[in-house]
């Protein structure tokens, strides 16, 4: 899986995040009482202008202060009551359609079934409950507005910070009885579709015999379900695994019995599971194995990984930490350690398509420099290999000589080692990320993941419930709508539009090609490449300027705006990955401020509006 | 203008529950120009235990100063206080009951979850709750409706369970804009008996209506508004009496005797003698053929002794 940012410990971003969060909540209560007070000083003066403003923020802030658990629930029961005789649960037969269809369209014998199918279910379910939860939530204030039912509430003791929270709770709670009820079936859905089980006829196995012609092993393949079949490789004894397929494998055994040799096919193994990874640092050697900053750029628009050159002294070099006995022990762990990578591929010469390219891996001490013996691999591209690390290891001596020696004691120093990669193929290359070595370091259970991604659809659904009620508080419906709507599409593109603004401040064109909204439409108008410069012409500098004035306050908002994006972790369910429990935390905090903003400010707009006007 | 036809109690003394000080109200369109003054400056005092109605026709301001009361919007100047507290301040809604207009209710719930709703937002607990939803479906005469959804009920029923609902907190103040809108002729009466006993009981009633007998048969005490100024404020009593003017009724009296009467009341120098029969009220009349023929299903109803000497 793609990981472009290495995820912080909670402690280390919390104090920094916090602080930044009070800066921009500042930030914007300023602008607010400032905008506020002009318009009030233009229709009342200034001195008067300024007392409503200090009598409102005090007022707001009271109601916020002291919201009664009674009335907020009674207005969370009636958003639900409201919501069910909506008829909100007919979103339930529509995911139930979408499953249905997914079984038709959906192909099994993809690359990645795992992948297609948890992608597809935890997409639609994120979709369908934002959607609901975003439709209800803009519509329900505005309609009570408009049918005047508001007023029999707002004549009740109710507080307006008790309206707004009681429809972002009970909204937020059909939400997630809808969010439940669908990924209960979706996990159903992706389990029953993605499982699966080959077998082996005696007669698809055949013998492997050495020159002095004993039996070496044994080697075949399965039969065919969901549009494969593993080839089969066994030892002498009769076990081992098959080649990985889809991104999976089996064990399998031969089993001798009265009526001859049966073969056992195990479980898939890389199929729904939750890996938890122990990753490293990476650095670089160029082809003269002098240390570089990054590897080479075969010319992908997509920097994630960089490659190394085939057949030189350039080199990936990882470094992991905390690796002990005791993180490692040998009765989870008795064959080594579970490396496990995927090593993509750059060929300058086609060579055979079939086989993968050659390469090897090494164990270094990063304090005695005592390297293992290389190991050779294969790099199949795609697929996540599985490399067991033995835990007596042959090392090289400086003799030349070959010494075995315990990994734990002699490669690791400090409980940290270093892990080489180099390709050994002359023109071609190997590309690799950091996130793509790491030592499986543990098996968290599929079904937690999964539920883990569906809390993170859960704090996407609560941000959206958040800022819908937020937006309905001053809008129409159809217009608070496309107010969120807007909002989650500036936010989406939020980390574009903050890498658009540092280019065009800092003049470096490489950040964000093409310039800004202006510069853009210009090329656009003018058929121009984005990557040709332009001369510094007084037409081009105004055109520059006025970009740079435009993206001021699209990166204000940009910082503050919400991406659903990034709360979401399907991408860690659908590789098979455990989500971490510092990204969990995080996307909690960060909801958690989204929706305690959305929430002032919806009970300011309230409050500051006349509801039977 | 500020009028009261009694000496106004201290501040404070808890006497005067709504109090209205230069108030006014003038809506201003989205750049802040003035659009329409719909109440000019007003001064009131409404009295613990008394029924207040707001008078005038449909635009004079009654709904607007009964919503400025309520904190529903806000005034362009001065103040109202209602309990001693800012309209502003939602505690005071505590102890008020409002009847909205046109029973702006949630018309997906029925009128047990309506009422039921509503006492949450008091905090009453649940058995108190179902005790006084139970007792007020019953008063308003909805218990066999009271499952069906609000969407269901006619205008009439809406309007009963907006009553029910104004009082499910047994309130100090009842505001009632327009209560006998919508509702049949018994409905009004049962309305207007309605108002009399919160007054018995002790509560103070403001009403505001455009229906003049409906005012008169209930009010203690009016202020009348036309174009958003208050033009008359006092007893309904001493508003209505025509001084100079002497009323003698009686039964029984043959024509001779009537030619009798109005000799000697001209002997005396008196003008304008009008010598007749009453009228009784379209109403009672209504009222009084609803009942008889409750009384006697299927047969035609009788006009009362006094509807038919009348005649």
């Amino acid at each position: 899986m793609v990981l472009e940012q290495e995820i912080p410990q909670f402690s280390a971003w919390i104090g920094p995040a916090l602080l930044a969060y009070l800066q921009a909540a500042g930030f914007v209560t300023l602008a607010a009482a400032l905008l506020t007070w002009l318009v009030q000083a233009v229709a009342n003066g200034p001195l008067p202008a300024g007392d409503r403003v200090y009598r409102g923020t005090l007022a707001g802030l009271a109601d916020i202060a002291r919201p009664s658990v009674r009335r907020v629930w009674a207005l969370a029961r009636l958003a639900i009551q409201e919501s069910l005789r909506r008829n909100v649960l007919v979103v339930l037969a529509v995911f139930a359609l979408i499953v249905l269809f997914a079984g038709w369209f959906l192909d099994p014998a993809a690359v990645e079934p795992a992948r297609l199918y948890i992608g597809f279910i935890l997409g639609a379910t994120n979709l369908l409950v934002c959607a609901v939860v975003l439709v209800l939530s803009v519509f329900s204030l505005p309609a009570d507005i408009k049918s005047k039912a508001i007023q029999t509430v707002t004549t009740k003791p109710v507080q307006m910070a008790e309206i707004v929270l009681g429809r972002i709770v009970g909204f937020s709670l059909v939400g997630t009885c809808l969010l439940a009820a669908m990924g209960l079936a979706g996990w159903a859905f992706v389990v029953r579709s993605v499982r699966h089980s080959h077998e082996i006829a005696a007669v698809d196995m055949a013998e492997v015999r050495g020159d002095d012609g004993e039996v070496n092993g044994f080697e075949g393949r399965t039969s065919l379900a969901m549009g494969h079949r593993h080839r089969v490789v066994l030892d002498a004894a009769g076990r081992g695994d098959a080649e990985s397929e889809q991104g999976h494998s089996h064990a399998v055994a031969a089993v001798t019995g009265p009526k001859g040799t049966a073969y056992e096919v195990g479980p898939a193994r890389g199929l729904l599971e939750a890996r938890r990874p122990l990753r490293g640092t990476l650095r670089w050697l160029d082809r003269e194995g002098k240390p570089a900053t990054k590897g080479i750029s075969v010319g992908a628009e997509w920097a994630y990984r960089q490659y190394i050159e085939g057949g030189t002294g350039a080199a990936a070099i990882w470094t992991f930490a905390g690796i002990t006995p005791d993180q490692f022990p040998e009765d989870e762990f008795p064959r080594g350690l579970p490396l496990e990578m995927i090593v993509r591929v750059f060929r300058t010469h086609k060579g055979d398509i079939e086989q993968g390219i050659h390469g090897t891996i090494q164990l270094r001490n990063p304090a005695s420099s005592l390297r293992s013996v290389a190991i050779p691999i294969v790099a199949r591209e795609k697929s996540i290999e599985l490399l067991w690390i033995p835990r007596r290891i042959d090392t090289v001596r400086e003799d030349g000589r070959l010494e075995e020696v315990d990994l734990f004691t002699d490669l690791v120093a400090d409980g940290r080692v270093e892990v080489w990669l180099q390709c050994l193929e002359t023109g071609q290359y190997y590309g690799v990320a950091q996130a793509d070595f790491y030592l499986r370091s543990g098996e968290g259970s599929f079904l937690v993941n999964y539920a883990k991604s569906c809390l993170g659809i859960w704090f996407s659904m609560l941000v959206v419930c958040a800022m819908g009620v937020m937006f309905s508080t001053f809008l129409s419906g159809p217009v608070a709508l496309l107010g969120a709507l807007s909002t989650l599409l500036v936010g989406q593109f939020r980390d574009f539009i903050a890498r658009l603004f540092e280019s065009q401040v800092s003049g470096d064109a490489t950040i964000v090609p093409g310039g800004g909204p202006i510069e853009s439409l210009v090329r656009l108008a003018s058929q121009e490449s984005i990557t040709l410069a332009w001369d510094p012409t007084p037409a081009a500098q105004v055109i520059k300027a006025l970009d740079t004035v435009l993206l001021v306050p699209m990166r204000l908002l940009a910082g503050i705006f919400p991406s659903l994006a990034t709360l979401g972790t399907d991408d860690f369910v659908a590789g098979g990955f455990d989500i971490p429990a510092p990204l969990l935390a995080a996307h909690a905090v960060e909801t958690l401020g989204y929706v305690a903003a959305f929430f002032v400010v919806g009970v300011f707009c309230l409050k500051a509006r006349e509801v039977a006007s | 203008m500020h009028a009261s036809a009694n000496p106004a109690p201290a501040r404070g003394t808890g006497e005067i529950v709504v109090e209205a000080r230069n108030l006014s109200k003038v809506y201003r369109d989205f750049w802040g120009r003035s659009k329409k003054t719909a109440l000019k400056p007003l001064d009131l005092d409404i009295r613990r235990g008394e029924i207040f109605g707001l008078l005038g026709p449909n635009g004079s301001g009654k709904t607007t100063t009964l919503k400025l009361l309520l904190g529903l919007i806000f005034p362009t100047s001065g103040e109202a206080l209602v309990f001693d507290r800012p309209a502003t301040d939602v505690a005071k809604n505590g102890r008020l009951g409002y009847l909205p207009e046109e029973s702006y209710l949630y018309k997906f719930l029925d009128a047990e979850e309506t009422l039921d709703f509503y006492g949450r937002l008091f905090g009453m607990p649940p058995a108190e709750r179902q005790r006084r939803a139970a007792a007020l479906i019953e008063m308003v005469g909805l218990t066999r409706d009271r499952k069906r959804q609000l969407r269901e009920y006619s205008k009439g029923m809406t309007r009963r369970i907006g009553v029910a609902q104004a009082l499910i907190n047994d309130p100090e103040l009842v505001l009632l804009d327009e209560p006998t809108s919508g509702l049949d002729p018994i409905g009004t009466r049962e309305m207007k008996d309605l108002i009399i006993d919160l007054k018995q009981r002790g509560k103070t009633v403001i009403m505001c209506s455009h229906l003049l007998a409906d005012v008169e048969d209930v009010c203690d005490r009016i202020a009348v508004l036309h174009q958003g100024e208050l033009k008359e404020l006092g007893r309904v009593d001493d508003l209505l009496r025509l001084t100079g003017v002497t009323q003698i009724k009686a039964s029984g009296l043959t024509a001779g005797c009537q030619d009798e009467i109005r000799a000697l009341l001209q002997r005396h120098g008196a003008a304008d003698v009008e010598i007749g029969n009453p009228r009784t009220t379209l109403e009672d009349l209504f009222l009084d053929i609803v009942r008889d023929t409750e009384a006697r299903p299927g047969r035609r109803a009788r006009r009362s002794a006094d509807t038919s000497s009348a005649e």
